[in-house]
């Protein structure tokens, strides 16, 4: 599985595509995308991270670099997506950071 | 040469972009887009500015039309910052939008020998934004990644340090 991270709007989708030579809706039949939503609704973060590497390429945005939030709310759903992308990157060969639509790449072996 | 320089706030992506247009020759010239509406902006721009003296930059302020700036010929220039310009254009009447940014810097780049503009990292902070913010970062992610695929080298800085992300420092 290939994890790609970044900052919102950074053009990790976009950047998939083109590397791949992949449709959106190619990329999205493989492809998990905005994974840190689905983290403060699952019990077992482990569950999640393996049902998530089945896919090829499961993606992230960053969303932790923030003040702490004031609502209890907003502070687990952050605390759950981050825990989530660690197990996530654990799981993947590659793990590729997104920035301004350039790639580099965090883990593993993958031509950019 | 069309640099790139990103960072988050505090990060020291001013400074460091001041010093690399300080390695090349020719005339300097900084472009402020800080619109001074409060006393914080104008400790904000005063800080600047003490940052600058005797780094020898001809300071311009333009906080709209970017394109209908006039720089000497052949200058380095460099631009700071876009996430002011584009809330300047976005949210002005007299506003042109992010395609009045990119078309700015398209035709500003024409004129100068080297620009280096500084942008802000504000996009890893969370999800709980909506409205006229969502939109802003919407489109500043896109300025940013329209420039960062012109651009010959971009580079994150991160506390001071620069983690390059295309081309090569000097």
């Amino acid at each position: 599985m290939i994890f790609v991270i970044g900052p919102m709007f950074s053009g990790k989708r976009e950047y998939l595509q083109k590397a791949l030579n992949l449709t959106l809706e190619e990329l999205s039949a493989q492809a998990a995308f905005d994974v840190e939503t689905l983290a403060a609704g699952e019990e077992n973060l482990e569950d999640l991270a393996a049902r998530l590497s089945q896919y090829d390429f499961v993606i992230a945005n960053e969303v932790g670099c923030g003040v702490v939030p004031m609502e209890a709310e907003q502070r687990r759903f952050r605390e759950r997506a981050g825990r989530l992308s660690c197990l996530l990157a654990q799981r993947a060969d590659t793990v590729i950071r997104v920035c301004c639509g350039l790639p580099q790449v965090l883990k593993g072996d993958w031509k950019c | 040469m069309l640099t790139l320089v990103i960072g988050g706030a505090a990060s020291g992506k001013s400074e460091f972009a001041e010093n690399l247009v300080l390695t090349l020759p020719g005339q300097r010239v900084y472009i402020a887009t800080m619109e001074p509406y409060d006393g914080e902006c104008l400790t904000r721009i005063e800080k600047h500015r003490r940052q600058r003296v005797g780094k020898g930059f001809l300071t311009l302020e333009r906080y709209r039309d970017l394109g209908g700036l006039e720089v000497p010929a052949g200058a380095n220039v460099l631009l700071e910052c876009m996430s002011n310009l584009l809330a300047n254009e976005l949210y002005s009447h007299q506003g042109g939008g992010s395609a009045a940014v990119l078309k700015g810097v398209e035709r500003l780049y024409t004129r100068c020998a080297n620009l280096t503009i500084v942008t802000n990292e504000v996009f890893s902070g969370g999800k709980d934004y909506e409205g006229d913010t969502l939109h802003y970062l919407r489109e500043l992610g896109a300025v940013n990644r329209a420039l960062a695929a012109q651009a010959d080298r971009v580079v994150e800085v991160v506390c001071g340090c620069p983690n390059v992300l295309k081309g090569r420092l000097p």
